[in-house]
């Protein structure tokens, strides 16, 4: 197993090189200019300017080379100096990888986000897996009960409306409706810069969270719910249960301990490859709350031709694709003793 | 002699039902008549061996028998406890006494736990037993069956079809059972390893006097390992009788049927017997012929016969049978 | 009881002058909450030229003078404005001294100087910094400090309006002990001054999140007493206008919404619900079409919409003319904006000194006059309706920026063209693509590979020179230049650049109002650019929240230091 990922991870560098250079060429070809919002009293002689001083006057194979020093020699090294302490070569005078637009370092931009999405997305996918998984048990076990009706519909519209729908649907029932003193009354603007130090600030936060939680959680519970339910059905008819029955084991024994802990093993690998969509943020639903993760710095980079902090963020995500795909593949083989790498 | 045995299992008008539903409702529509009206009994120490051909209910039985199904109807009485009307606490209180080994020993056993903890489980849930204690019991059931006690940490995915069996076997016998139903345990065997398994469970019997009910659709390893042997046709019996009685002078023609298709073992007496071919297909469960369900294959049907249902009678001590015209 | 009235009225009296003296206290109003829905990125207004960007800006580093919401210059860090009256600005025009307020200091506490105003102009003048309001120092030859509190901007050439450097919030004086590392190359790299200037204004940075929120507190070294009356200011970044206007028109979560292009309707049923009120008020906005003089036919290759080649019909003033009567302007604004426009016909329509009366009349639709002019100018129609002359046919490529206002606009003015003869092909453009400078992509507004071309353009501070300047003969894109260059219609004429000539050289605000009115009805009346609206700025604010003046002639936020909670 170890052999296997070691040689899994291996292949990645080169992978990665690549997907990293045809994300460059992409950006590269699109007609995109990081001077195209400026008001237009800005006259084009300085928008010139502003452009050779964004290096935009080099060849592409200049910028993509200076992108991959600045990326993966300046930015590893800074980390270990920001975290250890340690110095190796010019410390202060490193060029990092910057934004256009906000002129400060890429890594560092995200390093601010991260804890946001991660609260807001993160805390959605959990919660709709903790929605999903006994949605999906249930649906399975008493197939075609009303309560599997009720859940494959309930799964269907979170599936098919859009988040953009449902998130303006709770803002106005919920802080339009709803009177501002109500104690049902939610922020519809999440507040980035509200700290937890106390009781009252966690209770804010809460309250900041719920709408924007749940939203992406009824779309991510509707997705694992149905995977659920179906590998559920999978194995509710395998013979080993019926064996379980046979044992005279309790039915919450053999629904839990037999059924459930096999028919997670595909839950859990869809699971694995969704967590790099938290990290990718949720463009919609971030724009709509005003979370100000990661998605939405995002949109505001491809909006702003910031090439910089655009290809630096897609690069990532491609990273945490690739690394989770291992990873899924890797709790493929932990969890199903039937399954080996060598 | 059967009368001084006394049965173990007592199966009175057994019906298995399955409910059809259709449309967007799924309103019932109907039922398929998996069992429909069977009545047996299985003695103490022997081997009732229950043949049919594929889809004729057999397996159903089976599982009723040990009440992993909600019948429809009828009585199931094992060591004078009815079982049919069981359920919950009570009924996995007598699980310990009735177990079942399974056709397929790939599928029925869960693939992520180890052959110890399989066999191991029925005990955690029935027996109080120390860990130490436990560990012996499952060697000792390992040491039973032919297994090395080494393996039990290991995957049934490492194991053959054969192994995988007698794992299957050990965790039948992990609780001491009286009554065991065996469903096909060798179909799924490659033929050299059939022999194997089948002595094991002849063996397993003697030692520890189990009663078996041996579901098959072979009838010459039917014939090798059944004290009495039961013949089934879309969800009835047709024929019951000893073994030997049975074998060598079937009343029903179903039964003649199926027995005139085994290969003969020595093939100079093998064309001394005329070959009965059926005629059609086996009727659906879910909407069988009226009368006799055979009448619309069997080469004697008469008129009588899409009217009127035979009765099960015996026509000869302990031979029982379905039909009008067995005399 | 005379005894005891005077007694309730001198402890009346006290109570009020408690309350009065409370009312004074700096930071008494506890918090605000600001909305852009377009998030600030820096705080550094020479390396953004952004609006979100100036307007947060300006809440920290301040100017010399800037302009009130009536578009009237007001002293700032100066002490007062220097006109030629009060010997300011010297009689060739060739130098302004500007007389700093004394005992200014800067929010850590050390004194502003004049040396601060030099070294902003050097860090913005620097050819390696890529200051983008380096236009704003157009012909500085030197800016120089007399002594600590005078500064003195010369210039190459005589300007008559010498409020470029120093005047209007993109261009506030940043401080030199801070940024002293960061002229030149080293400008982008100050993440840390880029993201927390240290200013003169009401405010002071206390978390600053790029492209998300800024926490700002009262500034306690400000230099009015009692101001600014928030004690502390959340600029929020991020989300769309229509709920940036919910969250303060609907929900009150926030006090001050700003630019809400919405609907016109929705942002009145918003309104409806009492806990804020829309603002607008009038810059010089205007949305108009730019009618290509040059012909954009792809078969010209290189010579594509290039003065060599000039246009097969756009150059006939009749059918210029035509395109426009038949456009019903009050529809678009009501359409399109609401309150928040108003049908012009000029394209300098303010301020109002500037605001030609020649060109009254367009607000009437005519579509038969239209006809009538393209069947005199022999324009005829074919077998498909559109008119033809001389095998030349009135088809019309219009292009624009994505958006669904001008998109609806697209779709009337081709309706409306339809029933003069005139065949119009819609075209629209990704706004980041069609503003932007990319010399590869075709679709720029400066390349104009189109007929016609519509978006709006405006100008900052109060002065039209440079704006009108955009239509000079040198100032049309071609290859020769990058396609850099406003004068989108590529139009030229002598006449008019003489106009322009004569009012680098007027001081005099009445006769260069003349000479602006001149040109914009050149421009007008020879139909190279057709105005259709006048556009405003909407904002909203809570009505809980007092002393909010729109400007739309500085930052927004310009007076934030008066803003205060109603009680």
């Amino acid at each position: 197993m170890l052999n296997y990922t070691l040689r899994r991870l291996m292949f990645t560098i080169p992978t990665l090189l690549l997907i990293s250079f045809i994300i460059f060429l992409i950006l590269d070809l699109a007609p995109n200019d990081p001077t195209g919002n400026l008001p237009l009293t800005i006259p084009p002689e300085v928008r010139e300017k502003i452009r050779q001083s964004l290096g935009l006057d080099a060849p592409m194979y200049i910028r993509y080379l200076l992108w991959s020093q600045q990326f993966f020699i300046n930015e590893p090294l800074n980390l270990l100096n920001q975290w250890f302490g340690w110095c190796i070569g010019d410390c202060e005078g490193r060029l990092r990888v910057s934004s256009w637009a906000t002129r400060s370092p890429v890594v560092d931009l995200i390093a601010e986000r991260m804890p946001q999405t991660l609260w807001v997305v993160g805390m959605s996918y959990v919660v709709g897996i903790l929605i999903a998984v006994p949605i999906g048990v249930i649906s399975a076990y008493k197939q075609y009960s009303w309560f599997d009706q009720i859940g494959t519909f309930i799964a269907m519209i979170g599936f098919s409306v859009p988040t953009f729908f449902t998130g303006v649907l709770l803002i106005v029932i919920f802080s339009v409706w709803v009177p501002n003193d109500s104690f049902f009354w939610l922020p519809s603007i999440y507040d980035t810069t509200l700290e937890v130090v106390d009781w009252d600030s966690f209770m804010l936060q809460v309250r900041q969270m719920i709408m924007p939680v749940m939203v992406l959680g009824l779309f991510n519970a509707a997705q694992i719910s149905r995977f659920m339910r179906a590998s559920m059905l999978d194995n509710l008819s395998q013979d080993y249960v019926r064996t379980a029955r046979a044992k005279g084991l309790k039915e919450k024994t053999v629904l839990l301990v037999h059924v459930l802990r096999n028919s997670m093993i595909p839950v859990v690998t869809v699971i694995a490859l969704g967590i790099p969509q938290i990290f990718g943020g949720a463009i919609i639903t971030e724009q709509i709350f005003k979370v100000n993760g990661l998605g939405q710095l995002l949109i505001i980079g491809i909006q702003g031709a910031d090439i910089p902090l655009v290809q630096t963020l897609t690069f990532l995500f491609a990273v945490l694709i690739v690394l989770f795909n291992l990873i899924a593949d890797v709790l493929y083989g932990l969890l199903d003793p039937r399954i080996r790498y060598e | 002699m059967l009368d001084d045995k006394k049965p173990l299992v007592q199966v009175q008008d057994l019906k298995m039902h399955f409910p059809i539903y259709r449309g967007i409702l799924k309103r019932q529509v109907g039922a398929v008549k998996a069992v429909d009206g069977i009545s047996f009994d299985v003695f103490e120490g022997e081997t009732l061996g229950l043949v049919g051909e594929s889809g004729c209910g057999k397996s159903t039985v089976g599982r009723c028998v040990l009440r992993l199904y909600e019948v429809t109807g009828g009585s199931i009485d094992i060591d004078g406890t009815d079982i049919a009307t069981l359920s919950g606490a009570g009924l996995r209180a007598k699980r310990p006494e009735m177990q079942m080994i399974f056709q397929d020993p790939q599928a029925s056993l869960n693939p992520r736990m180890t052959v110890g903890s399989i066999i191991s489980e029925p005990l955690d849930e029935h027996m109080k037993m120390s860990k130490t204690e436990k560990r012996e019991r499952v060697g000792e059931l390992m040491d039973a069956v032919g297994l090395a006690r080494r393996f039990a940490d290991r995957y049934p995915h490492e194991f053959s079809g054969g192994q995988r069996q007698r794992i299957g076997i050990a965790r039948a016998l992990a609780l001491n059972p009286k009554f065991i139903v065996c469903d096909e345990p060798i179909a799924a065997l490659d033929v050299s390893i059939q022999a194997q398994v089948v002595n094991l469970l002849e063996d397993l019997q003697e030692k520890f006097g189990l009663t078996y009910l041996f579901i098959s659709h072979d009838l010459s390893m039917v014939r090798h390992l059944a004290t009495r042997v039961a013949v089934m046709y879309l969800g009835r019996l047709v024929e019951l009788g000893d073994s030997e009685t049975l074998y060598l002078t079937p009343k029903h023609p179903y039964t003649q049927a199926l027995l005139s298709a085994v290969p003969h073992p020595d093939p100079a007496q093998a064309g001394n017997v005329e070959r009965i071919i059926l005629e059609g297909d086996v009727p659906s469960p879910a909407n069988p012929p009226p009368g006799c369900t055979f009448s619309t294959r069997c080469p004697k049907a008469q008129a009588i016969c899409k009217q009127d249902s035979p009765e099960w009678r015996e026509i000869g001590e302990g031979h029982f049978a379905a039909c009008h015209f067995i005399e | 009881m005379k005894l005891k009235h005077l007694i309730a009225g001198m402890l009346g009296a006290a109570m009020l002058s408690t309350t009065a003296m409370a009312q004074e206290e700096r930071g008494r109003d506890g918090n605000v909450n600001v909305i852009y829905w377009q998030a600030a990125s820096i705080l550094n207004p020479y390396l953004s030229g952004g609006t979100k960007d100036i307007d947060a800006s300006s809440m920290v580093i301040e100017p010399l003078a800037r302009y009130d919401e009536n578009g009237n210059m007001v002293p700032v860090l100066a002490a007062e404005i220097p006109t030629a009256g009060n010997g300011g600005v010297s009689e060739d025009l060739t130098s302004i001294t500007w007389k700093l307020k004394e005992g200014v200091t800067w929010s850590d506490g050390t004194a502003f100087t004049a040396a601060d105003v030099v070294f902003t102009a050097e860090y913005c003048m620097n050819p390696d910094g890529g200051c983008q309001q380096l236009s704003k120092f157009g012909d500085v030859e030197s800016v120089e400090a007399v002594d600590d509190l005078t500064v003195k901007i010369t210039f190459s050439v005589p300007k008559p309006f010498p409020y470029g450097p120093f005047v209007g919030s993109t261009t506030p004086v940043i401080q030199a002990a801070q940024f002293a590392e960061c002229t030149g190359e080293a400008a982008p790299t100050c993440t840390e001054q880029n993201f927390g200037p240290i200013g003169t204004g009401p405010f002071v940075v206390t978390e600053f999140r790029a492209n998300d929120a800024i926490s700002l507190e009262a500034n306690s070294n400000f230099r009015e007493a009692g101001k600014p009356a928030f004690a502390t200011l959340t600029f929020k970044g991020g989300g769309d206008a229509a709920s940036a206007a919910r969250s303060v028109l609907e929900t009150g979560e926030f006090d001050y919404a700003w630019n809400l292009q919405i609907a016109p309707e929705i942002l009145a049923d918003m309104e409806a619900k009492g806990i804020g009120t829309v603002v607008s008020g009038f810059g010089p906005l205007v949305e108009r079409l730019m009618v290509n003089q040059t012909d954009p036919d792809p078969a010209l290759g290189d010579g594509r919409s290039t003065v060599a080649n000039p246009h097969p019909f756009l150059s006939d003033l009749n059918v210029r003319k035509a395109l426009s009567l038949a456009i019903d302007r009050p529809l678009l604004v009501e359409i399109g904006y609401g309150k928040a426009g108003n049908v012009t016909c000029n394209v300098l329509p303010s301020p109002a000194i500037y605001n030609s009366p020649n060109n009254a009349g367009c607000e009437v639709q005519d579509i038969a006059g239209a006809n009538a002019l393209l069947d005199e100018a022999g324009w005829v129609r074919g077998a498909d309706g559109v008119r033809e002359k001389d095998g030349v046919r009135l088809s019309i490529l219009y292009q624009t920026s994505t958006n669904a206002v001008r998109q609806d606009f697209q779709a009337l003015i081709k309706q409306w063209w339809a029933e003069i003869g005139v065949e119009t092909e819609l075209k629209n453009i990704d706004a980041a693509v069609f503003f932007g400078g990319d010399q590869s992509s075709p679709d720029t507004f400066q390349k104009f590979f189109a007929d016609i071309e519509m978006y709006a353009n405006t100008f900052d501070g109060t002065d039209p020179e440079a704006y009108m300047g955009n239509w000079a003969c040198s100032e049309i894109p071609s290859p020769d230049n990058a396609w850099l260059g406003g004068n989108m219609p590529r139009f030229c004429d002598p006449a008019y650049d003489a106009l322009l000539a004569e009012m680098a050289g007027t001081a005099d605000i009445n006769e260069r109002a003349r000479l602006a009115i001149a040109m914009n009805d050149m421009l007008m009346q020879n139909y190279i650019m057709i105005p259709l609206v006048h556009r405003g700025n909407v904002s909203a604010r809570a009505n809980t929240l007092e002393g909010v003046k729109l400007n739309v002639w500085d930052s927004q936020l310009w007076n934030v230091a008066d803003w205060s909670r109603a009680n």
